[in-house]
């Protein structure tokens, strides 16, 4: 297998993304439209029905170093929430603990990012965790 | 008997082509696989002469993906450049890169071929909607335009 380099495996997230990706509970796109190099990302997440999550919109940030898809983005939410993977005073996701960007491989993507997250928030652990005004931001 | 050979030799690697590539480039172009990885090229295309390009030296990055040569090569600018045909990602937008892809096209001619869309912008099939827009409005402004962009984006 070939391997894609990092600028074409982007482009290829991105045109995926601009047509939507799955039942359309995660998207995301580029944060500026002429970042030529396509390091920063916006994220969305629509809270996961019969949880607390449910019927909120959380915007997440994501940034892809020069070792993306090598290594994994870095993801930080904007807006505010409670998850036991998510620092309660930056945002920041903890790499160690969210399972896809600790076990990090190459053929991950964004999507499998935000996914994973939006798992986070629907495990049964989590689903009741009590959560901070809806609309607040980190 | 070249073209013979390099079919033969660039399905399981594109080493051939590749020689070839380095050894005779076309005038104004030059490609450089990364040593890592072979199939993903540093490309260098030198702004046609007689276009508001001139003087402009202008970078791209090209990758051969698996399916290469069934699939065209994938190919992108990575200096900034105001023409109809290319957009704000350095996505270019050129039948043979699509549709009218053959396997019997190769690095080279496609390089060839966007060297002369630089010649020969066509704002009749954009990518780039506003830079069409103007250049089917006022085109001598938006030559003037592409030509300051040359000057401020495309020096090596």
């Amino acid at each position: 297998m070939a391997k894609v380099p990092r600028n074409f495996r982007l482009l290829e997230e991105l045109e995926k993304g601009e047509k939507g990706i799955g039942d359309g509970t995660c998207s995301y796109g580029l944060s500026n439209g002429d970042d030529i190099y396509m390091s920063d990302w916006n994220g969305t997440i629509i809270g996961p029905g019969h949880t607390i999550h449910e019927n909120r919109i959380y915007s997440l940030k994501l940034h892809c170093d020069d070792n993306y898809p090598d290594s994994p983005p870095s993801v930080h939410f904007i807006s505010r929430i409670n998850l036991p993977c998510v620092n309660q005073q930056t945002g920041k996701v903890e790499p160690t603990k969210l399972s896809c960007l600790a076990n990090w491989k190459r053929n991950y993507t964004l999507e499998t990012v935000l996914t994973d997250l939006r798992r986070e928030m629907a495990n049964p652990h989590n689903k009741k965790l009590p959560q901070p005004p809806e609309g607040s931001s980190f | 008997m070249l073209e013979k050979s390099l079919l033969i030799h660039r399905i399981p690697n594109n080493e051939t082509e590749t020689e070839r590539l380095i050894q005779e480039p076309a005038p104004g172009i030059s490609a450089t696989p990364h040593e890592e990885n072979l199939r993903y090229f540093d490309v260098i295309i030198a702004g046609p002469s007689q276009s508001p390009f001139e003087g402009g030296v202008f970078k791209l990055e090209l990758f051969l993906p698996d399916e290469y040569p069934m699939a065209p090569p994938k190919v992108r600018f990575l200096t900034k450049i105001y023409h109809p045909n290319i957009d704000k990602l350095g996505r270019i937008c050129l039948d043979i890169l699509k549709d009218k892809w053959s396997p019997a096209l190769q690095i080279r001619t496609v390089l060839l071929s966007i060297q002369a869309l630089l010649s020969a912008p066509n704002p009749d099939d954009p990518l780039a909607n506003d830079v069409a827009q103007h250049w089917k409005e006022n085109e001598k402004a938006a030559i003037a335009t592409a030509r300051e962009w040359t000057r401020n984006f495309a020096q090596e």
